[in-house]
């Protein structure tokens, strides 16, 4: 038997600065859990997340806001949405989600998968320009809004959660570099 | 006012000075003036050597195609050679040297090669230099490189950063011309998401160079209003120093901004930009590119293009001579006479090949209508002109037109080809242009402001439409056409001596008869063979006179003579752009373990496996080569215990109610019967039946199974299986979403792995042998509580486990197991010991998964399940797969225990010749073995299983070693496998 408990690390140890006017920082105390839906599954599936999380199920590249785990339920693909929460317990992140499902979907901690930055603040936009492929006008990407892309080569799931705040997700072994493309930008920018 | 050549008005800043140098000179000029309009002002006309002749040259044109005032900017490990000094913005500070000469730019002793021009025509180097044939590479080429050339590079890195970017718009205008202003206007005044880009450093393009008027204004009035009122619209993206310079699939263009260039340092921001600009519509407003004629001596410093003189007096207020002469075809020329004659220049000729009535008096000069100038004089810059009629004119400057070509090139990008059209005679666009794109003004060969503006409006009232988005555009601002009359003139036959067509390749009339009488036909051919067209200015103001040459000499007429192909980039693009950030350890990104920092803190040796950095061995004090390490980092794994992080191994977790159909038909052994809470090694086949992964399913729950993959093949056997899911078996209730990066893993191996895990994993799970035997898996806790799963499965052949905990805890788990491992004297071990102890084991890897191996080669012909279907299983059955006398994985020893193995190594019977017909395989994994003392080796050799104890050589052309080596069973070590279960 083991003397001490393991100690949790966060892919980025909890970065956060503001170069500028935009803020990154790491968010570390978010739980994600993908569910998958069963074949034939959708109506149980979308009742369960009423049900389990007070959700509607959003489309592939919405997210919806549920009113348990103050959740938000990223539409990723056709059969998949992410379910990113505030966890009663962070290494039982997919048992929360389990059990608010129950049998409608097939669950996996993404949790420890990516790191997640959030980016906030004016001008953000025109720094998110070196390094993302997609259009984040506020038309063509209102908040709420969703999409998987890659940046500097790295997969990225980006959320808009806000008017001037985009929450962006990359793998976690690759985090560094990631947030070095991220800050490389901002830099660029900054006056 | 800075330099004797300057003259009133225009739109430079006098109230501020810049000093800047060129060839050591000190000078000044003013905000607004390019390198090339002060140096005129300062009354600077050589500025250049030509790049074969050695020629003195000048200033020729006033923007982005200038062919000759090629200079060197900076100094030091920021010199830039080759840039055009007609589009570099003079700022305080600059240093400019003029390039390709040997001694001095007033006296370049390669300038003997002007005096050899007979023996330096086109395809001289082809013939010439023949002889003897291995001279070419070594003599013939360095010299020639020396004595031909432009500019040199620093031999340094470049200092400077560069990045990338995205932009998307609704319409896209190239060019901020006429044309283009007044379709960004009425694009932006409808609400349209709009990007207008424009090369130069001040919006309006010709408007700026001309005295034309725009709504009663002055067109540079106008044009600077117009950038005012865009830059209020919030949707309205105006980029100046950007070159759109190709236009690519989907609507998407490339460009290039130049943040810096205009600046003394970059500041630590990005010199340049490329974008990526996605558009759902474009207008290609690029303008036009005036030509000149051709004629004995039409190089010298001092003959210009017409219309880049108006744009020096207009525009720069610079005079570039003080008796200036007109040769021209058209009646656009003319305006250099009446700009000059207004700025108070003197014009002392006009000279027109067209024999007509002078098109207005010009005080003071000499009109010669139908007149051709044959000869021109003047070493370092004109001194006079002689006509075909004998008549001498002395005159410091000449002005040439020879009319406009219509900038086209980005209408081409996508393969159409532009059509003549002899109003004009020029090229415009042809039919079939980029899908999205449209053409206005004068680059579609609307060569009036009136049309351009007229044009600029309607292309962005119509892409609007196509766009659904209703507009509000107004009307179009009005503008009087010019006169633009023209008679096509491309030569003056009478003259005598080389008369230029590229100026930038040095490439005369005489190199086109030249191509002509070798038999060259096609324009792609001509430009080959003389390079007439090529290098930054890719011929812009050459090309036309160079097809017109030729469609004279075999008589075909331009039309049907063609162009040759234009391609991206439009303009000259800095390779630093298109690296952007991605240099030295920017180059790609670098994923990291679970353990790194705790492994870079124990000094680790790490390897680049693809993007990871993984530990390849720990060094301890007194260690002095890497064999030490790794043959420690074995010996104590296998005699206690090793731990080694395998985090990058790929895992697939998988779920459904026909996940175990799923992985039954994705490996090519069985897996239904797998019971849960077992894990099997499986193997997966291609569809043509080759072996291409490996790796390890654990069967979590009835419908949960997690499978390893290799860490190389982790992507790629993801895609496979979503491709397998979605589009083979669409049926299958299964998901799949990738963990790789959720968990931690570590091999926990050797005789003391279970002592040490029972230490950590938490008391509630029984993790002895009759518990958690060979093969077994579960969900476990360790260090109290945390979740944790856990699988007996050993690649080192040891009694082994792989233990996974929450990627956030893999450091922590990392140090928990050393702190636990200490009394058994753990060893934490690198992919150097993993490699050792899989190849005692005989396991394949890498190397031997090459692509091109079966499962039967492999020594796993049998788990290819008969009684099922999977991927690859009906290739795999092909006779040659199947042979009988095939290739076999096998072990190899050298004969002499003291010999080192060479992976690569090809297998040959003793006393046959090294000859591929005698080649019976080769090595593909060999290592040193500390258990066994000895180099030994894995590798493939035909119907080895029959010849154990053979002894084949081991023959390496690349080392130059032949080694005389024993086939043993590929199972070096513990062959039984009694270890592993213990």
């Amino acid at each position: 038997m083991a003397e001490t408990a393991l100690t949790s690390r966060s892919p980025l140890d909890g970065y956060e600065r503001t170069i500028g006017t935009v803020a990154i920082a790491e968010i570390a105390d978010l739980a994600l859990v993908s569910a998958a839906v069963p074949q034939s599954g959708d109506a149980a599936f979308a009742a369960a997340l009423a049900d389990g999380l007070g959700a509607e199920r959003p489309a592939t590249g919405a997210s919806t806001v549920g009113d348990r785990h103050a959740a938000r339920i990223l539409g990723m693909q056709p059969d998949q949405v992410f379910i990113l929460f505030e966890p009663p317990d962070p290494d039982r992140a997919a048992d929360t989600v389990k059990a608010a499902l129950g049998p409608a979907a097939y669950v996996t901690d993404q949790s420890d998968s990516w790191a997640m930055l959030r980016i906030a603040g004016a001008g953000l936009r025109a720094a998110l320009e070196r390094i993302c492929p997609l259009d984040l006008d506020d038309e063509a990407y209102p908040a709420g809004r969703v999409a998987r892309t890659a940046m500097e080569h790295l997969a990225v799931i980006v959320l808009r959660d806000g008017a001037d705040s985009f929450l962006l997700m990359s793998p976690r072994s690759s985090a560094r570099s990631f947030l070095h493309a991220v800050e490389l930008s901002v830099k660029n920018l900054s006056e | 006012m800075s330099g004797p050549f300057r003259l009133d008005g225009g739109a430079i800043d006098r109230a501020r000075s810049l000093a800047f140098r060129f060839d050591g000179r000190r000078l000044t000029g003013h905000p607004g003036d390019t390198l090339a309009s002060a140096l005129l002002a300062n009354g600077t006309r050589l500025v250049g050597r030509s790049f074969k002749y050695h020629r003195p040259r000048g200033v020729f044109a006033s923007g982005s195609e200038e062919p000759n005032a090629l200079v060197e900017l900076r100094s030091g490990a920021w010199r830039e050679p080759n840039t055009r000094a007609t589009v570099a913005e003079l700022f305080d500070g600059l240093e400019a040297r003029s390039q390709n000469y040997l001694g001095s730019l007033r006296c370049d002793l390669m300038a003997v090669n002007d005096l050899l021009a007979p023996f330096l025509a086109a395809g001289f180097y082809y013939k010439t230099f023949m002889w003897p044939k291995s001279f070419w590479e070594r003599v013939y080429e360095p010299a020639i490189r020396e004595a031909a050339g432009l500019g040199r590079l620093s031999g340094e890195a470049d200092p400077d950063s560069y990045d990338k970017g995205f932009l998307h718009c609704d319409l896209l205008v190239v060019g901020a011309g006429p044309a283009g202003l007044a379709a960004a206007l009425a694009a932006g005044r409808s609400g349209a998401r709009v990007i207008l880009a424009d090369e130069d450093f001040v919006m309006g393009g010709r408007l700026n160079a001309e005295t034309h008027e725009v709504d009663g204004r002055p067109g540079a009035a106008w044009a600077a209003e117009a950038v005012r009122e865009m830059a209020s619209m919030k949707r309205v993206r105006p980029m100046l120093r950007t070159t759109v310079f190709g236009a690519y699939d989907h609507g998407i263009y490339g460009a290039l901004e130049r943040r810096t260039d205009h600046l003394a340092a970059a500041g630590g921001k990005p010199r340049q930009i490329l974008w990526r600009i996605y558009t759902r519509r474009a207008i290609l407003c690029a303008g036009a590119t005036e030509r000149p004629i051709a004629f004995a001596g039409n190089d010298r410093p001092g003959i210009m293009l017409a219309g880049a003189m108006r744009a020096y007096a207009n525009r720069f207020a610079v005079g570039a001579g003080r008796r200036v002469g007109l040769f021209v075809n058209n009646d656009d020329g003319w305006r250099t006479a009446a700009d000059l004659a207004a700025k108070g220049v003197s014009v002392a000729a006009v000279i027109d090949v067209r024999d007509r009535a002078p098109q207005f008096e010009v005080p003071g000069a000499r009109i010669a209508m139908g007149g051709r100038v044959t000869a021109t004089r003047g070493r370092h810059g004109l001194k006079g002109v002689t006509l075909a009629t004998g008549e001498r004119i002395a005159l410091d400057c000449l002005a040439v037109s020879g009319g406009w070509s219509p900038n086209v090139h980005l209408t081409c990008h996508h393969g159409g080809k532009p059509v003549w059209r002899e109003r004009i005679a020029a090229f415009v666009p042809g039919g079939d242009l980029p899908l999205g794109m449209a053409v206005a003004g004068a680059a579609g060969g609307s060569l009036t402001t009136a049309a351009a503006l007229a044009e600029g409006h309607r292309s962005a009232v119509e892409a609007l439409g196509e766009l659904g988005i209703p507009h509000s555009a107004g009307d179009p601002p009005g503008a009087s056409d010019e006169a633009g009359d023209i008679a096509p003139f491309w030569h003056v036959r009478e003259s005598k001596g080389r008369a230029w067509l590229d100026l930038q390749n040095d490439v005369t009339v005489k190199d086109v008869q030249q191509s002509h009488r070798e038999g060259f036909r096609s324009v792609e051919h001509l430009k080959r063979y003389t390079t007439l067209g090529m290098a930054t200015d890719q011929g812009r103001t050459a090309n036309v006179l160079g097809l017109a040459m030729m469609a004279e000499l075999t008589g075909r007429g331009i039309a049907e003579t063609g162009t040759t192909v234009f391609r991206p980039p439009y303009a000259p693009v800095p390779i630093g752009a298109f690296a952007g950030r991605s240099r030295g350890s920017d180059f790609r990104p670098t994923r990291l373990t679970p353990s790194h920092d705790w492994a870079e803190r124990r000094g680790a040796v790490f390897v680049e496996t693809g993007m990871w950095l993984r530990a390849q061995w720990f060094p301890l004090p007194g260690e002095t080569s890497w064999r030490q390490s790794v043959d420690r980092e074995v010996s104590q794994t296998r005699s206690s215990v090793g731990i080694c992080d395998v985090t990058t191994l790929g895992k697939i977790d998988i779920q459904g109610r026909d996940a175990q159909e799923f992985v039954n038909r994705i490996y090519a052994n069985g897996f239904a019967r797998l019971a849960v809470g077992k894990v099997r090694y499986g193997l997966m086949l291609r569809e043509d039946g080759f072996a291409y992964d490996d790796g390890t399913t654990a069967r979590l729950g009835e419908n949960h199974f997690v499978m390893t993959t290799t860490t190389a093949n982790a992507v790629l056997v993801f895609r496979n299986m979503e491709f397998a899911r979605q589009c083979l078996w669409p049926g299958l209730d299964v998901h799949l979403i990738s963990a790789t990066e959720q968990w931690a893993q570590f091999a926990v191996a050797g005789p003391n792995s279970r002592r040490l895990l029972e230490k950590i994993v938490d008391p509630e799970h029984d993790i002895s042998d009759a518990a958690f035997p060979f093969m077994a898996c579960g969900e476990i806790g360790v260090c109290g509580g945390t979740p944790a799963r856990l699988f007996r499965i050993s690649f080192s052949g040891e009694l082994a486990y792989e233990i996974a905990v929450p990627a956030r805890y893999g450091e922590a788990l990392m140090e928990a197991l050393m702190a636990a491992g200490e009394e058994f004297d753990a060893v934490a071990y690198g992919t150097e010991a993993l490699g050792v102890m899989r190849i005692e084991k005989g396991h394949a890897a890498g190397n031997e998964l090459n692509g091109h191996s079966t499962a039967r080669m492999l020594g796993l012909g049998r788990m290819v399940s008969k009684t099922k279907d999977c991927i690859g299983n009906v290739l795999s059955e092909r006779p040659e797969m199947n042979r009988e006398n095939g290739l076999e994985m096998m072990g190899f020893k050298p004969v002499d225990p003291g010999r080192e193995l060479a992976a690569g190594a090809h297998f040959l019977a003793r006393g046959e010749a090294a000859e591929a017909a005698n080649d019976q395989g080769w090595m593909t994994s060999v290592a040193y073995s500390p258990m066994l003392r000895s180099s030994i080796g894995l590798g493939f050799i035909r119907n080895g299983k029959a010849r154990i104890g053979e002894t084949v050589r081991a023959w390496d052309a690349v080392r130059g070693t032949d080694c005389p080596v024993e086939i043993v069973s590929p199972h070096f070590y513990d062959p039984d496998g009694e270890r592993l279960r213990g």
